[in-house]
């Protein structure tokens, strides 16, 4: 005699298929690629590998130049006629959020370029200026060693992918990494207002931590 | 078994490392083709399955409800989180994962439920594919930014437009369905044999 489960069966059915989606969405939390990535990378802090950058005032250095001050970061290439320009903006309002106090001596702004080839010194020193950056609180700066690039960009989960034109389609965030190298936070780069919160919230707690 | 192997033959050929990569580099074949194709090749094996453990079905899919629950669950999952096309793309146990998922979970259990369903419980599902095919179309068309970071906008563009095409081609099909009898139009296979 076989008797009818339909009803056990429906309930396995029904759990497997939370579980599914608990396990795939990382608890309801991650519906995109985009998203879980972000969740991932705040969870794990990766460490932002020791690349050499070339920066538009023609210095080279390498990332541990920044040794006990935040970095906030960005990924961009100067030809980019979409994302980045929004992006930049988006950063330079961030950067003037932040107390004088703190710019340079705790926190340091950089923009790095993934296009190696054509962002030279001269047209990132071009670039710096139509976003009113520094150049020395916030830099702009190319990792000339593609090897070293590619390691950084894997690190941080930046996906850039060249088209036939010379673009690249990539995403994009405001990263912070702290004083001691590693990424602390990812930010929404169309959320100026709080990033800018959140950055300062940091910063005070930090500057409040040493006093 | 004639039906099991030809599933078995396209169940392969689907997995031929340059079949995959043709078939993942467009969004919307990822989603329209590749997908759909590994559900039928489960549809094609389950009569041969069917004959060899006849049990199992008819005890736990006997009304067909907990089948077409797995199926739908099933298929939420791939076509609704954009994160699963892409983690397919760069997480190999997805991958995996989606090649046992879409024809033993979802073609097979569509195939087993589908004849033990009554007209309510089809009319159920043609409808919540219809608005699920309609609410992916709006995601994908509408959304300004990237969904899935391995396509482009323009190609999630494209499969939204699909999702709507396929929507409403699953909407006319349901509408005839509710005006034609088939069973007019077709020859019973008894009377045929006798």
């Amino acid at each position: 005699m076989i008797k009818n489960k339909n009803l056990l069966s429906l309930l396995i059915v029904i759990v497997f298929g939370f579980v599914l989606f608990f396990v795939g969405t990382d608890g309801f939390r991650a519906y995109t690629a985009e998203t879980a990535r972000t969740l991932k990378l705040t969870e794990e802090m990766p460490e932002f590998p020791n690349v050499t950058l070339e920066d538009s005032k023609e210095r080279v250095y390498s990332f541990s130049e920044f040794e006990g001050k935040y970095v906030m970061l960005t990924f961009i290439y100067t030809a980019c006629t979409d994302v980045c320009p929004e992006l930049e903006m988006n950063l330079a309002q961030v950067y003037n959020q932040v107390p004088e106090k703190y710019i340079g001596e705790d926190i340091i702004f950089l923009s790095i370029s993934f296009d190696p080839e054509r962002d030279d010194a001269a047209t990132l020193e071009k670039y710096r200026f139509f976003f009113n950056a520094d150049g020395d609180t916030w830099r702009m700066a190319r990792i000339g060693d593609q090897e070293e690039l590619n390691e950084l960009l894997e690190a941080f989960g930046v996906i850039v992918i060249p088209d036939d034109n010379g673009n690249f389609t990539h995403n994009s965030a405001f990263y912070l990494v702290n004083p001691q190298g590693k990424l602390q936070e990812v930010m929404d780069y169309q959320e100026i207002d709080e990033a800018a919160r959140k950055v300062n919230r940091i910063l005070e707690k930090e500057v409040g931590d040493q006093s | 078994m004639k039906q099991a192997i030809y599933g078995l033959v396209l169940y392969i050929f689907l997995m031929l490392p340059p079949v995959i990569t043709v078939t993942e580099s467009i969004m919307v074949v990822h989603m329209h083709m590749q997908m759909p194709l590994l559900v039928l090749v489960g549809m094609l094996f389950t009569p041969y399955l069917k004959q060899i453990f006849p049990g199992f079905f008819n005890k736990w899919n006997d009304n067909g409800i907990p089948g077409i629950v797995l199926f739908i669950i099933v298929i939420c999952y791939w076509m609704m989180l954009p994160r699963t096309m892409d983690e397919a793309l760069t997480v190999p146990a997805v991958e995996v994962f989606k090649f046992i998922s879409l024809p033993f979970l979802a073609g097979i259990p569509l195939r087993d439920s589908w004849k033990k369903l009554n007209s309510f419980g089809k009319n159920t599902v043609f409808v919540s594919l219809t608005i699920l095919c309609g609410v992916m179309a709006w995601v994908y068309i509408a959304a300004p930014n990237q969904l899935c970071n391995n396509y482009i906008v323009i190609e999630q563009k494209a499969l939204g437009w699909t999702f709507l095409i396929t929507g409403l081609c699953i909407l006319i099909y349901f509408i005839q369905s509710l005006f034609v009898d088939e069973s007019l139009y077709e020859e019973e296979p008894s009377t045929e044999n006798s």
